[in-house]
């Protein structure tokens, strides 16, 4: 009588042509991951945010995007790396990231302008003489979304930068729903070449499979002092898919993704405990 | 004691060659140089395709015109001088004593090569390396070699390629050269004409006292030319070593591949007069003469001093489309401060960090693309109004300086918050001195829990002075989302604004 692994290779032969290592499972890439700084999404995500990879982050107005984001960007700060957030709607609070222990020294702010003609637009000058390449501000290819996305291709192709931040929070979904899928596939293989950490900070998930980790937000309570001072907020966080997760999820939990909470202070207890 | 040795390069037609340099389109084509006020101008230069096109010096513009095909350019004494400093600095590279001996329209200069036969070989050998360093800056050069000053610099003038006069042989070199080498006075020369002496040789063969007595003192000078033998103080220079280079159009530029063309020429100069002087370029300031009388100057400035030209042209490429002048340009100079090459040493476990030049060429795009002052390095400012920031320019910081935060990974996260930049006007309805509700463009808040205000104004003495509530609001919007948001009540308007949200 043949032994199962004789035929396992016997049937694998069989198969070979339709399907290759029919029965042999994939090695499984173990993916190197850095800290968030928040010890319960990290233990969430088993470790951290995949290195080389694209990770969402969604979610509403106020569910704690931001703050898990420069959390993050804290720590790779922290490790004398370089980081970049690219903002595309000009709504980046650089005291709050100095606050989160960001090193801004270290993160390279790219704030995409509004396209839309402004009254200062009277006052450019003339260049109807000259044939120099200019961007177009009424073409609709140049809205803040487009700019921030070529923004992210070219730092994405530079190298170098340990996490980009691509904060398209306070973007219409609509609107940031038609970024095509090669798009986020392309982003996927220059952030896997260049070992970068691509955060999408969006209201909903959108480089679907090419995000190794979507992370779903939400608000949970806000908590006071005395009912005078607003002391902080607790968030939810959970898991809308991880590409290669280590632990083998159960049915339940595959019913029921797992989620944590955590919590953020805001300024005035920051001030008090120092 | 050896004698002095002396080299002299002789560059003719300097105009044309100083123009031409610059504009590698022209090098094959029939060019010549006018000079002059409009509409006297005459022909003070020309290549030697036009001279075989007809071409000479002193015909006005309109007999130049008539020669099909005969470029014109107007001569440009910018671009003559920084022809010049090009001319010396090769010279340079051969001896450290210079002397310079211009004429009108020739670029000429002598160098002190006493005792350098171990450097640079025999005298052969180092005027054929000093032509092919001026050739390779685009510049022709007849080299004449001598232990006289003179012989040497009129060799150099009126002979073609490489020369050299062995020692006490300087008499029977010259000896068939016309006496118009010697530049000497009109009515003299016709003297001359007249007595039938049209040869150095003629000139020197006669008698010293006779020739005195009938021309004057200077003719002991003359003759003594002639014969190669007349002694000269050298009188050197400072060869400055300054990187510069101009160009002026002949007609007013307005398409950037035609000024990058241009400019891609000047940086490959630039970066080679750097290089052999082991530099870099750290920095490129780039000049330009607008038409209408303005002018128009930007700097680049790299990460890192480089000679990489592709690199220095795509930042001037950059630079110019972000920056695009206001009129056509006329003339086009580029000023290049020397730096030190860099060297970066590289850590087996330091971090990766973009590579410098690269991200400069990244952030000039991102620069075209979102703005000039809107990519950088956020810097808070030292004020205590609310959000107050500038940007920096980006710049990769050592690992000593870098400032490390003072925060501990474990210390609790911080509450965000979003800006909305400019902040979003709001009705609001108060209910004991509080915000109830408040209502923007688009929607409508109930507000739950308000906490404030915290009351904030500076500046009171400048225009700058703001006095302001803040208001941190709880709040459900029409369609049952909750937010958590900044709301802001200036005091000097009386306006609500809502200018951030907590996220």
């Amino acid at each position: 009588m043949p032994s199962a692994s004789a035929l396992r290779i016997q049937i694998e032969n069989a198969l070979e042509r339709r399907f290759p290592s029919a029965l042999t499972p994939q090695p499984r890439t173990i993916r190197e991951t850095s800290s968030t700084g928040i010890p319960e999404v990290d233990q969430l995500l088993d470790g951290g945010l995949p290195v080389g990879a694209i990770s969402e982050i969604t979610g509403p107005v106020s569910s704690g995007r931001t703050s898990l984001a420069l959390a993050f960007l804290a720590q790779r700060t922290s490790e004398d790396r370089v980081c970049a957030w690219i903002d595309a709607s000009d709504s980046f609070d650089s005291e709050s990231a100095a606050a989160n222990g960001v090193a801004l020294k270290q993160l390279l702010w790219v704030r995409c302008k509004n396209p839309l003609p402004g009254p200062q637009s009277s006052a450019r000058p003339n260049f109807s003489r000259l044939d120099f390449p200019r961007p177009d501000l009424s073409r609709p290819d140049f809205s803040c979304l487009a700019q921030a996305l070529r923004a992210t291709d070219l730092l994405l192709q530079a190298g170098g930068f340990a996490a980009l931040v691509l904060d398209l929070g306070s973007t219409a979904p609509e609107h940031a729903a038609k970024v095509p899928l090669a798009t986020w596939f392309r982003f996927r293989q220059a952030a896997d070449r260049t070992r970068c950490s691509l955060l999408v900070l969006a209201q909903e998930p959108l480089a679907q499979s090419s995000a190794a980790v979507v992370l779903e937000c939400a608000p949970l309570t806000a908590q006071s002092a005395n009912q005078t001072v607003l002391s902080g907020c607790s968030y939810q966080v959970r898991t809308g898919r991880q590409s290669s997760p280590t632990k083998t999820l159960s049915i339940a939990g595959r019913r029921k993704p797992p989620s944590v909470e955590w919590s953020a202070a805001s300024a005035s207890q920051r001030e008090a405990s120092a | 004691m050896s004698p002095n040795l002396y080299a002299c390069a002789h560059a003719e037609e300097f105009p044309a060659q100083a123009l031409l340099r610059m504009r590698t389109d022209l090098t094959s084509q029939p060019v010549a140089i006018l000079d002059g006020r409009p509409p006297l101008e005459t022909v003070c230069s020309l290549n030697r395709l036009a001279r075989l096109k007809g071409a000479a010096l002193g015909m006005t513009r309109l007999e130049a015109e008539s020669i099909p095909g005969l470029h014109l350019l107007a001569r440009s004494l910018e671009t003559e001088a920084a022809a010049r400093a090009v001319f010396l600095e090769c010279a340079a590279h051969f001896s450290p004593r210079i002397e310079s001996v211009n004429h009108e329209t020739t670029c000429a200069c002598v160098l002190d090569i006493t005792g350098t036969e171990r450097l640079f070989g025999p005298p052969e050998l180092l005027a054929q390396r000093l032509r092919d360093a001026l050739a390779s800056s685009s510049l022709r050069a007849s080299v004449a070699v001598s232990t006289n000053f003179h012989a040497a610099c009129m060799k150099a003038a009126t002979t073609r390629g490489i020369t050299v006069i062995p020692l006490g042989h300087e008499a029977v070199a010259l000896s068939r050269l016309s006496l118009a080498a010697l530049n000497l006075p009109t009515d003299h020369a016709e003297t001359f004409a007249i007595w039938g002496i049209r040869t150095l040789a003629e000139l020197a063969a006669l008698p010293e006292s006779d020739l005195v007595a009938r021309l004057g003192p200077q003719a002991r000078d003359w003759r003594n030319l002639a014969r190669g033998v007349l002694p000269h103080t050298f009188q050197p220079i400072e060869a400055g070593f300054s990187l510069q280079e101009f160009c002026a159009f002949e007609t007013p530029v307005e398409q950037i591949d035609s000024l990058l063309f241009i400019g891609a020429r000047m940086i490959d100069c630039l970066a080679t007069r750097a290089a052999t002087h082991a530099l870099s370029l750290a920095s490129l300031a780039v000049q330009m003469q607008l038409e209408g009388g303005h002018a128009y100057q930007r700097t680049i400035r790299p990460a890192l001093a480089t000679i990489d030209r592709k690199f220095l042209l795509k930042l001037l490429q950059l630079e110019i489309a972000a920056h695009p002048p206001q009129s056509a340009v006329l003339s086009l100079t580029l000023s290049a401060q020397a730096g030190q090459s860099s060297k970066v040493q590289l850590g087996l476990f330091a971090p990766q960090t973009p590579e410098p030049s690269r991200l400069d060429v990244t952030i000039a795009r991102l620069r075209a693309i979102a703005g000039e002052d809107r990519v950088g390095s956020p810097v808070l400012e030292d004020s205590h109004r609310p959000g107050s920031f500038r940007m920096e320019s980006f710049a990769i910081a050592n690992s000593s300086s870098t400032y490390k935060p003072v925060e501990s990974s474990s210390a609790l996260p911080r509450m965000a918050l979003r800006r909305i930049r400019p902040p979003a006007p709001v009705r609001v309805q108060l209910n004991a001195l509080k915000p109830a509700a408040f209502r923007d463009r688009e929607q409508s808040f109930k507000v739950s829990a308000a906490y404030g205000p915290w009351r904030t104004s500076g500046c009171w003495w400048s225009t700058e002075a703001w006095n302001r509530e803040e208001w941190d609001v709880l709040a459900e919007s029409s369609n049952g989302a909750s937010v958590a948001c900044l709301l802001v009540h200036n005091c000097t308007r009386n306006r609500w604004q809502l200018e951030a949200f907590y996220d």
